[in-house]
């Protein structure tokens, strides 16, 4: 009932209509026998915003309940707009959620602000033409219905009941005292992730923990890569001029593949050696078996130097696997002779 | 370590799936007969050096990194039969970031170091500064990774 003559009241806005129109109109509302002179009393644009830093939040402190009506009175002496300038009203309607959010400190309103769009959500419109007006300066509606970045457990509970948006932006809160331009919005967020990639990529490089600034940072980290390619090719290079060994023997390989190659039931077709960088076999977990011992069936002329290839096996190694990770690493490494 | 943070996901897998790629390379390089009798040593390095970068970016994860398929796509332009390629079947377009042009405005300390970043990395050229950080994390890795490999390799085949 509540609803249906809030949402005609709210048919009937037009933008252009003054805030004080419309708080007459709230005011006449909730309260019919409402004086209008009193209405005079809100019309100074500095008593509306109470004075309050946040100055977005603040008008909504004062304009939100009377749109909603909410029946629960419950004192909140941290509301920068003192109840006697709702004298009119008589009935300053205060949240319910007020208790629980007795312990946040300076995201009252937010949170407020929050629980409010529990409640009602076609009247965000308004309530964003509202506060434009009030304040002058544009604001998406999305980002008035934000998630708060920091959110009390008792708070966060409540917000994990909130309306599933209509759009899937990420939402971001304003934090008190920082500018509620939608774009600053999205640059601090851009800006934080970046910092949150640049601190796990300071776990990664080795010595970046000294230096603080993202500019120096990122240089080590340009610096690192680069090291890094310059490392690979210059050990391609030491490969490229290793000779090949020049001892085959063909029985003694397969010897040694049937010596170890018990769980090795699958028969791969050459093909899939030659073609072995499909990238179905990446991910398999036998994948590895079955390519060297398909490479076997295919190369049987490679022989392996079992007594040169143990410093590989066991570099490679490092505990992982033993018997069946030294058959397959010999067997390349022979078949390689690079 | 990677694991541990939800977010960003940068786990590389064993130092052994790298092994065996590099190995499977380097033995299809040898297939190819390019030891025999190469003109200059600077053709077998580059063809390793090709064999090493492909077998990382297989071993990292194949199409399903940015930088692993642009290595991909890079290195599968020339060659038909060596390196395979495997189209996706719907179509994913790369289009160079839009908020490229303004990055120039947004915080310029950072943006032309992902500038240089972007050079490095591959297929750095078409992501915004956040994606690209996180491509690089995973790249350092399996760069670091395939740096051991080859250095194993290194010291077990050259002579004592």
């Amino acid at each position: 009932m509540n609803r249906a003559i809030e949402a005609d009241l709210l048919l009937n806005y037009n933008t252009d209509m003054s805030v004080l129109e419309r708080q007459r109109a709230h005011l006449k509302y909730l309260n019919p026998g409402f004086d209008s002179p009193l209405a005079g009393f809100f019309s100074d644009s500095s008593m509306i915003n109470g004075g309050v830093i946040d100055g977005f939040l603040g008008t909504d402190g004062l304009n939100l309940p009377m749109i909603y009506g909410d029946t629960t009175v419950e004192g909140d002496p941290r509301l920068s707009i003192s109840p006697e300038t709702m004298i009119g009203t008589g009935n300053f309607k205060k949240r319910k959620f007020d208790t629980e959010t007795k312990d946040c400190d300076g995201k009252k309103k937010k949170i407020m602000m929050m629980n409010r769009e529990d409640e009602v959500e076609e009247e965000e419109d308004e309530k964003s033409k509202l506060t434009e007006q009030n304040n002058g300066s544009t604001r998406s509606i999305k980002k008035m219905k934000n998630k708060a970045k920091k959110e009390e457990n008792s708070y966060s509970s409540d917000s994990s009941k909130v309306t599933i948006q209509k759009t899937d932006y990420i939402h971001v809160r304003a934090r008190r005292g920082q500018a509620t331009d939608s774009h600053s919005i999205a640059e601090r967020v851009r800006r934080e992730k970046i910092s949150e990639r640049m601190k796990f990529l300071q776990d990664l490089v080795p010595g970046c923990d000294k230096i603080t600034g993202k500019a120096g940072m990122l240089d080590e980290i340009i610096n690192y890569v680069q090291s890094l390619q310059r490392q690979i090719e210059f050990l391609s290079m030491k490969l490229a001029v290793v000779n090949p060994r020049p001892d085959f023997d063909m029985d003694d390989i397969f010897a040694k593949e049937v010596a170890s190659s018990t769980p090795m039931t699958v028969v791969p077709s050459p093909e899939m050696v030659n073609s072995g960088y499909s990238h179905e076999m990446v991910n398999s977990g036998y994948s590895n078996e079955m390519v060297s011992s398909g490479y076997l069936h295919f190369n049987p002329m490679q022989q392996v130097d079992t007594t040169s290839s143990d410093p590989l096996s066991s570099c490679f190694n490092n505990g992982q696997a033993p018997s069946m990770w030294d058959s397959h690493v010999q067997n390349l490494y022979g078949s390689l002779g690079v | 370590m990677a694991s541990a943070d939800k977010t960003i996901n940068t786990d590389v897998p064993e130092k052994d799936v790298f092994a065996i790629h590099f190995l499977q390379s380097l033995s299809n390089l040898r297939i190819q007969n390019l030891f025999n009798s190469p003109d200059t040593t600077n053709y077998r390095v580059r063809k390793i050096k090709k064999a090493a970068y492909v077998s990382m970016a297989r071993a990292a994860g194949g199409t399903s990194r940015l930088w692993s398929r642009a290595l991909l796509r890079r290195a599968a332009k020339g060659n038909n039969k060596i390196v395979r390629f495997p189209r996706r079947k719907r179509k994913v377009t790369w289009k160079i970031s839009s908020k490229r042009r303004r990055s120039d405005q947004r915080a310029p300390v950072v943006e032309d170091a992902a500038e240089r970043l972007r050079n490095l990395v591959p297929g750095g050229g078409g992501m915004e500064t956040s994606k690209l950080m996180e491509e690089t994390a995973h790249y350092i890795k399996c760069l670091s990774m395939q740096v051991k490999v080859m250095q194993c390799l290194v010291d077990g085949l050259s002579p004592k």
